[in-house]
């Protein structure tokens, strides 16, 4: 006779480790998916998209030209990554649980963490792997216009005999800082920041919806707040502002929103700001933070939850 | 259950203890220039620019380019009216892009000013009058512009230009290229700041602009502009004979800047 009291790990649910290995295999799982509901046509539409911007309106001057190809293109991969991280992490856990994939994959020594974490993992190469492959289109077809608008516009300063040392000196300084330099790889990342923190709020608001359409509702709601969290924050931090009401209503909307608006450097660099290295930290770790914590609380949510 | 609560409480906490983290984050990205400070406008404009903001996200470079390809448009189509409301647009957008000032007054001053004063269909005191008004209404905006933006070399140099070009202040004209030339302006607004103050018909701004020149002068390579602004000063406060520089004037080939603006 076995006495299972001096055994308890025969009869307890064996302890399963977390092991990066599945959670890789559950993110390529996830990009496979994503790909085959055909997410990466809009990848099609930048191309045509920066082709456009930047080889038409050529009415308008050389700085106006790479600058409106800076704007149009990188408000375009602000657009794509939240629109992508949004929709698709909305999408997954219904569409795992209607195709009762989920079932098969929990019903394995899977931890709940690590399906989580799979899933997240999964959206962010995709949406990292998209912007990767624009900020390429975008920088080659950046490099071709710079190239081809200083040669032109020499050529016409020539022709007017008005190329004196220093007016050539200003165009090429007004076209290479507003062509291709290294802030504006900084930019993707910074959009890229932006994108995981709002996918990883969308994981926490999809493991506690009933449906897609609320997360993604709900989502695109505290996005629109997070870009305006830094006049709410105002709101609380100076009592004279504001009644008592509002700074409490002000701490509750700040405090469950991200501040998104610290993201947004793509306006500085189009302007052809020089991004510092302190800059590019300040917006990682703060994007860790929201990212590391906003997943814990998914997985105290999600591992409750009733399938 | 207990899971949930801790939950709520894990988001409370770190929401508590995330503002003050914003705060500095927020105050280190708008010291490196990378966010753009908040606008002190009085509170209509302020909430105006933060609704802005939280509707457009980060996108509102993005809108302001499109307001500024629609306002092109409308100056193909000579609607100056509508190419000067949808500048205030993208300015309101990019109140912190140089260039989209510069491009608002440059219509306004300049295009939509030429446009009337040479409108045979208009009386004359009419095309006179709005040539004034939309001048004005360039400068206005330059000097709007430099509220937000009042170290820009840029938006100082263009103020210069138009006063001197369009409004014939050139005191103001002089100050404003001076002003270009102390934040880090190109080298040729300090000259022209003393060319137009050499022109004005104010004496202490004759001889800020003789001190400015003559030392150009006394650095070498005088070039003709500097050699006619400075005999034009010798002659306005008396310099005397033995002081004055021993060059000619020199026989200018273009326009006077005195005069007008030309067709």
């Amino acid at each position: 006779m076995i006495d299972i009291t001096q055994n308890p790990v025969s009869t307890a649910t064996p302890k399963v480790r977390f092991s990066p290995r599945r959670v890789w295999t559950l993110a390529m799982a996830t990009v496979t998916q994503l790909i085959r509901m055909k997410i990466l046509a809009f990848l099609v539409l930048f191309c045509l998209l920066a082709a456009g911007a930047g080889f038409a309106f050529s009415v308008i001057n050389p700085e106006q030209q790479l600058n409106l190809l800076k704007s149009v293109t990188l408000g375009a991969l602000q657009i794509f990554s939240i629109v992508i991280g949004v929709v698709s992490t909305a999408l997954l856990l219904p569409k795992d649980l209607e195709d009762r994939t989920l079932y098969t994959i929990l019903s394995k020594p899977v931890p709940r963490f690590d399906y989580l974490l799979g899933k997240l993992l999964g959206v962010l190469l995709l949406i990292g792997g998209g912007l990767i492959v624009m900020d390429v289109v975008l920088s080659l077809v950046l490099w071709l216009r710079q190239t081809m608008l200083l040669d032109s516009y020499v050529a016409s300063l020539r022709l007017e005999n008005m190329d004196s040392p220093e007016a050539l000196a200003q165009v090429r300084e007004i076209v290479a800082k507003q062509g291709l330099t290294w802030n504006l790889h900084w930019a993707v990342w910074a959009i890229f920041l932006k994108a995981a923190v709002v996918t990883t709020v969308a994981l926490l608001l999809s493991s506690i919806a009933s449906s897609t359409l609320f997360t993604i509702v709900i989502t695109f709601c505290v996005t629109i707040i997070g870009h305006g969290e830094s006049l709410i924050r105002e709101f609380f931090f100076r009592p004279y502002l504001s009644s008592l009401a509002g700074r409490s209503a002000a701490f509750v909307l700040a405090a469950l929103c991200p501040d998104l608006a610290q993201f947004d450097i793509v306006d500085s660099v189009v302007n052809g700001e020089t991004v510092p290295w302190g800059a590019i930290y300040d917006m990682t770790g703060i994007a860790a933070l929201y990212m590391t914590v906003y997943l814990f609380v998914t997985h105290l949510l999600f591992v409750e939850k009733e399938l | 259950m207990r899971r949930k609560l801790l939950a709520i409480a894990v988001l409370a906490i770190f929401g508590a203890v995330k503002l003050p983290l914003e705060e500095r984050v927020t105050h280190d990205l708008r010291g490196r220039r990378m966010l753009a400070e908040p606008l002190r406008l009085g509170v209509g404009e302020d909430l105006g620019q933060a609704g802005l903001a939280a509707a457009l996200g980060g996108l509102r470079g993005l809108a302001a380019c499109m307001f500024q390809l629609r306002a092109h448009v409308e100056f193909t189509n000579v609607n100056w009216a509508k190419v000067d409301s949808l500048y205030k647009l993208v300015t309101r957008l990019q109140p912190r892009q140089a260039r989209y000032w510069d491009e608002a007054s440059w219509h306004m001053a300049y295009n939509a000013a030429s446009y009337y004063l040479y409108n045979q269909e208009l009386k004359p005191a009419l095309r006179g009058q709005l040539y004034h008004d939309h001048v004005m209404r360039g400068v206005a905006i330059l000097e709007e512009g430099l509220k937000f933006l009042p170290d820009n070399p840029r938006l100082w140099q263009k103020l210069g230009e138009t006063h001197w070009h369009r409004t014939k202040e050139f005191k103001k004209a002089g100050d404003a290229y001076w002003e270009s030339f102390q934040h880090g302006g190109l080298a040729f607004t300090e000259r022209f700041a003393g060319y137009a103050w050499a022109q004005s018909n104010d004496p202490e701004s004759w001889r800020k602009g003789y001190a400015l020149l003559k030392r150009l002068y006394d650095k070498g390579g005088p070039t003709p502009g500097l050699v006619e602004y400075l005999k034009l000063l010798e002659q306005n406060l008396k310099i005397p004979a033995a002081r004055r520089i021993p060059d000619l004037v020199p026989l200018r080939k273009g326009p006077d800047p005195q005069e007008g603006p030309v067709r």
